[in-house]
């Protein structure tokens, strides 16, 4: 407000004194009138208005979103202007932030479409929407009210695999396997005559009476492979110079072995220990191994949304959640740095029935001495400096 | 340069329709001048005067642009600003003249021919010159914010705008200010015209008169003034506005923004008017008329007291003019200064409904209480620094802490006071609807009622016989007490009393049927224990005997 509003109501005050109210009062009435007035209106008017905003919430790589944005006023009171901006993140948009101005009258409407690009994975805001008004007159200062935001989720970029391997010890799966200690007694794959020291259980009696000779089932060897990634996104366990970039490929990688699982029907499950945003502790949650599309869309939530963090070292989470594994479970490990704690933890993990599964990404000068040590435990190790070194695993496969 | 059409076209809207505001409000300012003229000088040419200011205001308004581009201080500047007041100067001059008359004016023509320029300066040319120096000024103000604020679009609309960022007050909230004080000048003038200063022109001793109901025409300049100012405040709001989204690349998706802000505005104004021509003003204001009488007064007595220091300091440098035999050349001329009269007693105004006068006090004092209300939260609001200094002070702290002892104590009451109302209330209310578990005994009859309340009857009577013998029954002892009570008074009917007790409380809080048998034998369980009380009271009374 003007700083002569005060004066001016003095003196008009002043002379109603000395005139027994008359003129001064009439103008008293009308100064404070506009002012007041025009601050209950924009007051009134703004809480009326209201917004919604309508977009698909979740968007893969590369996706084009149009946000629908619906504006309303649900009062008689017009709004003569109404200044919008909606806060984007540059990711999705670019320096580019829609804004607009509009008038909105009684029990008016608005409606705008604007889009944004899923450039790069994460859990975005879309807003919130600042809206801005004020007084006819500008007698006082514009008034401000935030719409809340909205969030969009878009999924890390999904690599087709189509020729990983990933040692299982589980029987009785659904994936074949050469170990004939594997066989899956539902997985009949022929008949063979009898043989002394054939157990009873594998005679197949309808082709024994057909034959007149002892059948026996021969069973193709199988296995179910229970995975659990365990994606480690603390920074400290990355090369600092391509620290981001790694992390993002680290991501990438957890996505597309993930997706190739369920594809499979298998189970997989995730372990994460960045900062989940949408977490009350930050902490992400540990998803167990499940199968099927929801629950891989779960997962890739999940990676959507995860961030780096700094001091969240990942062995303590992988001893607390180890034991909650199944036997036989495959850890795939994917991390920057392979610390001599986290092999002694995997080297446990394999004693105990588990299997790991080292997968190194970026690039970083103690490399070689972590694959030394990790074979040396029997553990397998893959390093990923770039995307294209994923190839190996996107080419069709000769030996199945 | 690279103007939108559509920008210009509305900068072109503004300017003409903030240049007539600019007009009107002068034309209010000039008015409001002429009738203090009118009020102060009678026999000075008020409407020439009036009409000189409102000329070098749409000269003013004319040649601002052609003008505003030349270089401060410049020779070009002196000879354009030069030419137009010598211009202004001699048409003020021998317009003056020539409401005197032909002859006045051949006359200053021929004052002016000879080079007497000293007596063509009168104190109404010299006043006249002073008022349009202050109309030229005024109107140059006005006119450079409002260029301001159309400038600045045009900058903001070239290559160069976005690196410009202006540090200094927002030219609207000059504008504002601007409005507002020249608005405080002109009601002061304004209250000066309702004052008739013929005593003070025809006797420096005199006191100036303030006429309540005299109607001077100055108000309606002020008020129109103000009215004009609230319009041109509003489209300086739609322009800085639209600077400011332009500044910012914000697009305008509304294409009508600009006419219904028309539109609003002016419905805005118009609702305001009405609403301030109906809200009362001056014919209720008793505390007002007090005010303004206490003020009167107490302004009367010091005139009156200065007055008489000044005759005392006269008499003083007078007594060497005596001393020498000559007679003081002043103090003759002063009249003893008048006494401050007291204040009469006011009339009250007619009044046509008691009750529509009542209502109307009430509706402006309740306003102008909002107002100062208003007007202090708004002062605080505009004095943070003050506000926290108030905050820290401890006289503050006191009475924020006496407040809030109050405001506990106040809501102490309150909060007994309300449950006192609604205990009461549903007292009432349980009586209305029947919920006491017996009716008033004067309506009592034994067999209307139904077998549960037939029980607590019995009951009841077991225990207001009690009492009326000495075993009275406390509210805080439950049934069963009572009855062990009763029972160490009347050891013989025990059996009879926890009978009458357990079927008492199976009818009170239970939901079991109570059969009429059930009840016929309470009555008789209830014969019983009665004969024994009336046994227990014949054997207190014999021993008396």
């Amino acid at each position: 407000m003007s700083g002569t509003f005060l004066p001016l109501l003095v003196v008009l005050l002043l002379i109603a004194l000395f005139m027994r109210g008359d003129f001064a009062l009439t103008l008293i009435y009308l100064v404070i009138g506009a002012l007041a007035a025009g601050l209950r209106w924009s007051i009134g008017a703004l809480a009326q208005v209201q917004t919604e905003r309508h977009f698909q919430t979740h968007a893969f790589l590369g996706e084009k979103i149009n946000v629908n944005l619906h504006l309303k006023n649900n009062g008689w009171l017009p709004v003569p202007w109404l200044e919008l901006r909606e806060t984007l993140p540059v990711a999705l948009v670019g320096p580019n932030n829609f804004q607009s101005v509009i008038h909105l009258g009684p029990r008016g409407e608005a409606n705008f479409e604007y889009s944004v690009q899923a450039r790069k994975r994460g859990y975005y805001p879309i807003g919130p929407l600042s809206l801005s008004t004020g007084d006819i007159l500008g007698l006082r200062d514009s008034l401000q009210r935030v719409a809340e935001a909205d969030h969009l989720v878009v999924y890390p970029e999904i690599v087709p695999f189509t020729s990983l391997k990933i040692p299982s010890y589980s029987p009785q799966g659904t994936l074949r396997h050469t170990l004939p200690i594997f066989e899956d007694p539902t997985r009949v794959i022929g008949k063979r005559g009898y043989v002394s020291g054939d157990s009873l259980r594998r005679i197949d009696w309808k082709s024994s009476a057909v034959s007149g000779q002892l059948q026996v089932k021969v069973f193709e060897p199988s296995i179910a492979l229970e995975t659990c990634i365990v994606l480690n996104l603390n920074a400290d366990d990355f090369y600092y110079r391509n620290r981001i970039d790694s992390a993002e490929l680290a991501i990438v990688i957890a996505a597309s072995i993930a997706n190739w699982i369920i594809e499979n029907k298998q189970l997989v499950g995730i372990m994460v220990n960045g900062r989940d945003p949408l977490a009350a502790d930050g902490r992400p949650q540990t998803i167990p191994p499940r199968k099927g599309k929801p629950h891989l869309i779960r997962l890739l939530e999940t990676l959507a949304r995860v961030e780096m963090t700094d001091q969240s070292v990942l062995v303590p989470l992988i001893q607390q959640q180890r034991y909650q594994l199944g036997w036989g479970t495959t850890l795939i490990v994917i991390t920057g740095k392979a610390s001599e704690e986290l092999i002694d933890e995997l080297y446990h993990a394999q004693r105990s029935g588990q299997n790991a599964f080292l997968i190194l990404v970026g690039m970083d000068a103690s490399e070689e001495a972590s694959r030394q040590r990790a074979q040396t435990f029997g553990i397998r190790v893959f390093s990923i400096a770039s995307e294209r070194d994923l190839n190996i695993w996107t080419q069709k496969s000769k030996q199945v | 340069m690279n103007l939108k059409p559509s920008a210009i076209d509305v900068e072109k809207k503004f300017h003409l329709f903030s240049y007539t505001l600019v007009f009107l409000m002068m034309a209010c300012v000039a008015m409001t001048f002429s009738i203090l003229i009118h009020s102060v000088m009678p026999g000075w040419h008020s409407s020439i005067i009036a009409g000189i200011l409102l000329f070098i205001v749409i000269d003013r308004l004319y040649t601002y642009q052609g003008l505003k581009s030349i270089t401060a201080l410049s020779s070009e500047w002196f000879i354009a600003y030069g030419a137009q007041w010598v211009v202004i100067i001699l048409l003020s001059r021998f317009l003056l003249s020539y409401a005197n008359g032909p002859d006045a004016l051949i006359r200053d023509l021929t004052l002016l021919a000879r080079g007497s320029f000293a007596d063509l300066v009168t104190l109404e040319f010299f006043v006249t010159f002073f008022l349009e120096l202050a109309i030229w000024f005024l109107s140059a103000q006005f006119l450079e914010l409002l260029d301001e604020i159309g400038l600045d679009m045009k900058f903001v609309l070239s290559e160069e705008a976005s690196q410009f960022r202006s540090e200094a007050e927002p030219a609207h909230q000059r504008l504002v200010n601007l409005i507002f004080s020249v608005g405080i000048g002109l009601v002061i003038l304004a209250a000066m015209t309702r004052i008739d200063w013929s005593p003070i022109v025809s006797n420096i001793t005199g006191f100036p008169l303030l006429q309540i109901n005299r109607f001077s025409g100055g108000e309606a300049g002020a008020l129109l003034y103000f009215v004009f100012g609230l319009a041109l405040l509003s489209l300086s709001r739609l322009m800085s506005l639209q600077t400011h989204w332009n500044r910012l690349r914000i697009p305008v998706s509304s294409t009508n923004l600009v006419r219904q802000w028309a539109v609003y505005s002016l419905l805005f104004l118009l609702t305001l008017m009405i609403v301030v021509s109906l809200l009362p003003a001056g014919d209720s204001l008793g505390f007002f008329a007090v005010l303004g009488t206490l003020l009167s007064f107490l302004l009367g007595v010091m005139v009156f007291l200065s007055q008489l220091i000044l005759a005392i300091i006269l008499l003083v440098f007078s007594l060497p003019f005596l001393l020498f035999g000559k007679s003081p050349p002043l103090l003759n001329q002063s009249a003893p200064p008048p006494l401050p009269i007291m204040p009469a007693t006011s009339i009250p105004p007619v009044s046509n409904s008691p009750f529509l006068e009542l209502m109307r006090s009430v509706l402006l004092w309740v306003g102008l209480a909002a107002i100062i209300t208003f007007a202090f939260i708004q002062f605080l609001r505009q004095h943070d620094s003050a506000f926290a200094t108030l905050r820290k002070s401890r006289i503050t702290n006191w009475l924020v802490l006496a407040w809030q002892w109050l405001y506990s104590k106040v809501d102490k009451t309150r909060r007994l006071w309300t449950q006192a109302l609604v205990d009461g209330w549903q007292g009432i209310v349980s009586r209305l609807e029947g919920k006491r578990i017996l009716p008033r005994p004067a309506f009592l009859n034994i067999r209307s009622l139904d077998p549960r309340r037939r029980v607590y009857f019995f009951y009841l009577a077991m225990i207001r016989r009690g009492s009326e013998q000495g075993w009275k029954r406390e509210p805080s002892q439950t049934p069963s007490e009572y009855a062990a009570q009763l029972e160490k008074a009347l050891p013989s009917s025990t059996e009879d009393i926890d009978s009458i007790t357990k079927a008492f409380v199976q009818a009170r809080y239970s939901l079991h049927n109570v059969n009429p048998e059930d009840a016929n034998i309470v009555k008789a369980i209830w014969e019983r224990i009665r004969r024994a009380l009336q046994q227990k009271a014949k054997d207190k009374t014999a021993p008396d005997r």
